[in-house]
């Protein structure tokens, strides 16, 4: 559609709402998150902030999502792989499946897990007697997290490795390139900038991550809080400020990630003009 | 070893995909340092050849030699092979040198021979000074020659090409076509090229392999396969060719078996001016123009004959003729298609005249 350039009214009602929806829905509330986290003055704010049981939140935090960007890379490149440049049985079998933590509620997945690993699963005594830990703990965590993000990766990486064909790897597979030379020279290249979207929103997306891990968690302090499910515990004790610092905090790492995105974004059109 | 043993051969080939017979029974011999093309309309098992030879596709029965040597378990990388890819399958975040010294740096070449190869080749394709581009800076016509090239780095023993002019717009692709025969011949490099346009295949190879639902049809020079046609399918495919419902039907064509179909060319047929001088005018018959098509350098003229709309060419030198002037036609000769055989057939007055004289 051609942009609309002579009529007026209509561009300003448009762009009148969509302020008023962003200030209301969004800007207001993270100004009331400053807010309320700088009520009681700065220092109050610091302490709440360098909290210990705060700082091991937000480290857990930081762990879970460095475990579920990692595995679900390695995993993301694999599928996205063989469901493009492979013909096989079951191939739109898998490619639903990788959907299915999108579709469902990651309470679900939480209790899927409490039942897959908890103390009434046939598998309890065989991960008790080797000490396995997995529910109540930081495993189960980092599990709840990779369930809820994996297909952020893949979902990337599939648009972009149909389009591109299998021509390219032929011609390289002709020549005698091995399996990793073509996947490093030709595919990688291809892929690198989708990847790294892939990894940014999954980021995103593990460090705000709440009901599935909060079925596994059991809210120990210090141990298996992450800083989401820190902040609920603090807002229900009526610590308004320590909440909203905390809340603050996840702020913050999430402008980084969208900084982040906004370059990718960049750098991607950009590269993509020049070796369409 | 004998110049005109077969290099590249095919025995009984045949592969299924899923339902699908894409090759059937498929024989063929390609003598060393030929040009050879693959014709044959789309879904006729060209491609599918091709990739055969090159050992992208394994057949699900038959042997493929090359160098008197059965390949079919080789590695496609192990059978010294170049392939050109319909769209070049150029990698495209390399510049055009890393692209022409991916294959040579695969075999670990060093890099100064590296180095003096893809100069040569550059210099060879008429690309110098391009190598720090990238596929998407090139015309097409380069993107095609840098795709030549990279295929030839290895120093290939034979050259495979899928539909090499395909993705390039009609005047370049002549100028290619030309460039491509030049360069083969003088490389001496047994090479195999797919492509659905007939002009193509005539202008540019030395022997035409003409395939057709899975088949072989026929195999020969482009002057065999145009003035012999040995299956229907070759006769109505090769050249402009016209349908006849029943030949019968033109004067001094005798009826040949119990079929009546036949195939024309536009250069069976003679159109002539009313009063025009005409040798053999008594035997011409009457018809009506019905569209003249201005081709540049001649005319197609459309003349109704018989309920045939038969097409002839005319110098534009030549008197002109308007839509709806009656006008003599004569036909020299047709091809009648007889069951699955093609004869030749010429016009009985010519003999009776030659008589004469």
């Amino acid at each position: 559609m051609e942009p609309q350039t002579n009529s007026g009214p209509l561009k300003w009602t448009l762009i009148t709402a969509s302020a008023v929806f962003l200030s209301v829905f969004l800007l207001l509330p993270l100004a009331y998150i400053v807010a309320t986290a700088l009520r009681q003055g700065m220092d109050a704010y610091l302490a709440a902030i360098t909290d210990k049981y705060t700082c091991k939140a937000a480290w857990l935090t930081i762990q879970a999502t460095l475990w579920a960007v990692a595995v679900n890379t390695v995993f993301g490149i694999a599928a996205a792989w063989c469901l493009t440049k492979f013909a096989f049985r079951g191939k739109k079998i898998i490619s639903t499946c990788i959907d299915l933590p999108v579709t469902v509620s990651p309470i679900i997945a939480g209790l899927i897990y409490l039942l897959t690993f908890g103390r009434q699963s046939f598998l309890y005594p065989y991960l008790d007697s080797w000490n396995i830990k997995i529910i109540f703990a930081v495993p189960g965590i980092v599990l709840a997290t990779i369930f809820v993000t994996f297909p952020f990766i893949s979902r990337e990486l599939l648009p972009v490795l149909t389009a591109q064909g299998t021509d390219e790897e032929e011609a390289a597979a002709l020549m005698g390139a091995g399996a990793f030379t073509i996947f490093r020279k030709v595919t990688l290249p291809h892929i690198k900038w989708a990847l790294l979207y892939g990894v940014v929103l999954c980021t995103a997306r593990a460090m705000g991550e709440f009901g599935a891990v909060s079925v596994l968690s059991g809210h120990l302090w210090g141990k298996t809080n992450t800083l989401p499910l820190y902040i609920e515990l603090l807002y229900q004790g009526y610590d308004f400020t320590g909440a909203f610092a905390a809340s603050s905090l996840l702020v913050v790492m999430a402008i980084i990630i969208l900084a982040l995105r906004l370059w990718l974004e960049r750098r991607g059109s950009k590269e993509l003009d020049i070796r369409k | 070893m004998n110049e005109h043993a077969a290099y590249v051969e095919l025995r009984n080939i045949n592969k299924h995909f899923k339902d699908f017979h894409a090759t059937r029974d498929v024989n063929i011999a390609i003598p060393r340092g030929q040009l050879a093309a693959l014709l044959g309309p789309s879904g006729s098992g060209k491609t599918t050849i091709l990739r055969m030879i090159a050992g992208l596709e394994q057949p699900d029965s038959g042997e493929i030699l090359i160098g008197g040597r059965v390949v079919n378990n080789v590695p496609g990388s192990e059978r010294g092979i170049g392939f050109v890819f319909q769209n070049y399958a150029l990698f495209r975040y390399m510049t055009v040198f890393d692209n022409i010294a991916f294959g040579l740096r695969v075999k670990k070449a060093p890099e100064t021979a590296i180095r003096e190869r893809v100069t040569e080749l550059l210099g060879l394709i008429g690309c110098s000074g391009l190598e720090n581009r990238y596929p998407s800076q090139l015309s097409g016509g380069q993107r095609q020659r840098v795709a030549f090239a990279r295929a030839l780095a290895p120093n290939p023993q034979i050259l495979l090409l899928d539909e090499p002019f395909a993705a390039i717009d009609a005047k370049v692709r002549l100028e290619l076509r030309t460039w491509l025969r030049e360069m083969i011949t003088r490389l001496h490099i047994t090479s195999i090229f797919v492509t659905h346009d007939q002009d193509e295949a005539i202008e540019v190879a030395d022997e035409i392999i003409v395939t057709n639902k899975g088949r072989v049809e026929q195999t020969g020079s482009p002057q065999e396969l145009y003035s012999h046609p040995s299956t229907p399918f070759v006769a109505r495919f090769i050249g402009n060719s016209i349908p006849v419902k029943d030949y019968t039907r033109f004067r001094y064509f005798e009826r040949f078996g119990p079929q009546t179909e036949a195939v024309l060319r536009p250069e069976f047929i003679g159109i002539f001016k009313k009063g025009e001088k005409l040798q053999y005018a008594s035997s011409a018959e009457e018809g009506v123009v019905e569209d003249i098509i201005f081709r540049g350098s001649s005319l197609e003229i459309r003349v109704r004959l018989h309920d045939n709309l038969l097409s002839a060419i005319r110098s534009v030198n030549d008197p002109a003729i308007h839509v709806g002037e009656k006008v003599d036609v004569f036909i020299y000769r047709l091809f009648i298609i007889d069951g699955g055989r093609v004869t030749l057939a010429h016009n009985q007055s010519l003999k009776k005249e030659s008589v004469v004289i």
